[in-house]
């Protein structure tokens, strides 16, 4: 009380002085907060995504890849080699049917149904135990079969 | 990994004009370049598709016609009103941080992963589309490949089928390689938008900025996870169309930026059908908040029924308005919807939609609110940052320029619904097809989430900056007095 008789001045400059810092104050707050909050939720984001390409890059994921990659492009090219261009075949496989018709694309042409096809084909296991090879319809554990229809 | 490298130039040649006419010297320049490249590549599928030929003559067709154009406007003196460019030592520190970034995760290329979709769908509808016109139709119109989801946009393929054209068909893992490196360059837009942000301001907001342009780029990949790196399309088209939010509806309005934003929407409504129904969203929305909705039209038509001797002239405006509305959808989603015109008369449809389903309604709305729910795990985190920021920085934000974060908000939902009702009045069974694709139909809302904090963290430091210095300014006269008090 005495203080405000002395100094009303004072005071009355103060004040606004004073709301205005704690209204800085609490803007920097609220931006360190947003920062923080933005950062973080970003930061563990970014940490998934490393640890993603980590397990990726891992010998014996990359080696499964390899493999699954080089029995896609042997497929491939096993039909091109057991079948000529412009085949009509029927795919005998209903667990491979999507590969063998995605892989047949531009070589043969896939049939709906048998009674069209001049050919069949489908995806065998192949446990000869020979290396693979496309000419021999070989491929990574899968042996391309292809009959007249 | 070069033969890639060689796939990218080789897409970005014939763009590289266009691109420059568009971005100038700024880092948005080397991603978007490959994006307008293989854009022409799928307008060149579409006229495959629908006249004929090959897709290598109609892509060089294509690509002639958009340089001479950009060449003849050029000497016309036609120019974009671009904003000056960034200082060049702040564009490279953009690009090199960015490129930085996804060279990461682009490290898993080495895997040479492949298979799922990237096999079935993408690889399949290349080789059709490198067999030219004949092979295309046939081959989408056979029955065997209804699994290959005959109707969808061209521009993967296009680019995979101009990647075999280059290097010939013997390596089949160029296609879904080719598709990364898009998925990196629809991020690359991305990153350089958010860096943008920062653009202009002082030097530790740009640093922030440019940090969190590499730090979103690397958010992208992780969204994603493996279909990021195996030939999937679900980030190009989600990147782009994020990329379209930032450059159309957060960036300060511009007419470059509107043009980079279509073209980003351009390329989502060509790479899938969620990125069709998505990049008309979003254009409507870009439309709208270029030519905004004013109720100065009612007044007019009420003049105009008033007076009915000036109808015609009062109209006018009002009409004008919305035919420009109606052009900024239109034109930029117009080769995605010529493809989706061909496809239909060839008597293709979504097959998502062939036969009804079993379960019921509320079943499956059930089990896709669980679905979704479960891969927006940042939904609240970004709302809470959202409402923080709208409290504390609307007007910092205002001041910026920078949109309304409804217009991101909206963009979110449009998608969210869209998808949420393909699933729901989908005839799939719902649980296999949620777990089977849910996380990637979802990449949108999640980049674009991740995306608003990016954005609300470079304008929150901006203004603590700001602040600091205005504190400076104001405690500094006192500082001096005190220490002359002290002397």
């Amino acid at each position: 009380m005495t203080r405000h008789m002395r100094m009303p001045g004072r005071l009355a400059q103060d004040g606004p002085s004073v709301s205005a810092a704690r209204r800085h104050l609490g803007r920097r707050i609220g931006c360190a907060l947003i920062v923080a909050v933005a950062g973080v939720a970003l930061g563990l984001s970014v940490h998934h995504g490393l640890q993603t390409t980590t397990a990726l890059l891992r010998p014996r994921s990359v080696r499964q890849s390899l493999v699954a990659d080089r029995q896609e492009e042997c497929i491939y090219r096993a039909i091109r080699s057991d079948l000529p261009q412009g085949a009509a075949v029927y795919i005998n496989d209903q667990v491979h049917i999507q590969r063998l018709a995605e892989l047949s694309t531009l070589w043969a042409v896939p049939q709906p149904s048998r009674a069209t096809a001049r050919w069949t084909i489908a995806l065998v296991p192949d446990s000869s135990g020979v290396p693979a090879s496309h000419a021999r319809g070989r491929c990574y554990g899968l042996a391309l079969e292809v009959r007249r229809a | 990994m070069t033969e890639l490298l060689v796939v990218i130039v080789g897409l970005g040649a014939p763009g590289f004009l266009l691109a420059l006419a568009v971005a100038g010297a700024s880092p948005v320049l080397v991603f978007l370049t490959p994006l307008i490249g293989a854009g022409l590549a799928a307008v060149a599928a579409v006229l495959e598709l629908g006249v004929g030929g090959s897709l290598f003559a109609w892509y060089v067709v294509v690509a002639v016609i958009a340089n001479v154009a950009v060449v003849a406007l050029w000497l016309a003196h036609v120019r974009f009103p671009t904003p000056p460019d960034p200082p060049w030592e702040w564009s490279i520190l953009t690009l090199a941080v960015v490129l930085l970034a996804l060279m990461i995760p682009l490290m898993a290329l080495r895997a040479e992963l492949i298979g799922g979709d990237a096999n079935s769908i993408w690889l399949t509808h290349a080789l059709m589309v490198s067999g030219g016109h004949h092979a295309l139709v046939t081959g989408l119109k056979n029955p065997v490949y209804s699994f290959s989801n005959p109707d969808y946009p061209p521009l993967v393929p296009a680019a995979g089928a101009l990647a075999f054209a280059l290097f010939g068909r013997g390596d089949l893992h160029i296609a879904p390689g080719t598709t990364v490196l898009l998925n990196a360059c629809a991020l690359g837009a991305v990153g350089t938008g958010i860096a943008a942000l920062g653009g202009g301001r002082r030097q530790l907001t740009r640093l922030g900025g440019v940090a969190a342009a590499g730090v979103i780029c690397l958010v992208g990949f992780a969204v994603a996870g493996q279909f990021g790196v195996d030939g999937y399309t679900d980030l190009l088209w989600a990147a782009a169309a994020v990329a379209a939010v930032i450059w159309g509806l957060v960036l300060p309005r511009s007419t470059q930026a509107l043009v980079i934003a279509w073209i980003c929407a351009g390329v989502a409504t060509l790479t899938k059908n969620e990125g069709l129904t998505t990049g008309l969203a979003l254009l409507v929305l870009i439309a709208l908040r270029y030519r905004p909705l004013t109720l100065s039209w009612v007044r007019r038509l009420g003049r105009h029924s008033a007076g009915k001797r000036f109808g015609g002239v009062a109209a006018w405006p009002v009409t004008r308005e919305w035919a420009q509305r109606a052009a900024f959808v239109v034109l930029p989603a117009l080769p995605g919807l010529a493809w989706t015109g061909v496809i239909r008369r060839l008597g293709l449809s979504d097959r998502f939609f062939q036969s009804p389903s079993s379960e019921t309604l509320v079943l499956r709305a059930h089990a896709t609110l669980d679905g979704m729910a479960g891969q927006l795990a940042v939904a609240p985190v970004a709302a809470a940052v959202l409402v923080a920021g709208c409290c504390l920085l609307r007007r910092d934000r205002e001041r910026a320029g920078f949109g309304n974060p409804a217009w991101l908000w909206l963009s979110c939902l449009a998608s969210l619904l869209t998808i949420f009702a393909t699933y729901v009045f989908g005839g799939f069974e719902i649980y296999g097809w949620l777990a089977y694709s849910v996380n990637r139909t979802t990449i949108f809302a999640q980049l674009l989430l991740y995306a608003e904090l990016a954005i609300w963290l470079v304008i929150a430091l901006d203004t603590a900056f700001a602040d600091d210095r205005v504190e400076q300014r104001n405690v500094s006269p006192a500082a001096v007095s005190v220490a002359g008090r002290r002397s």
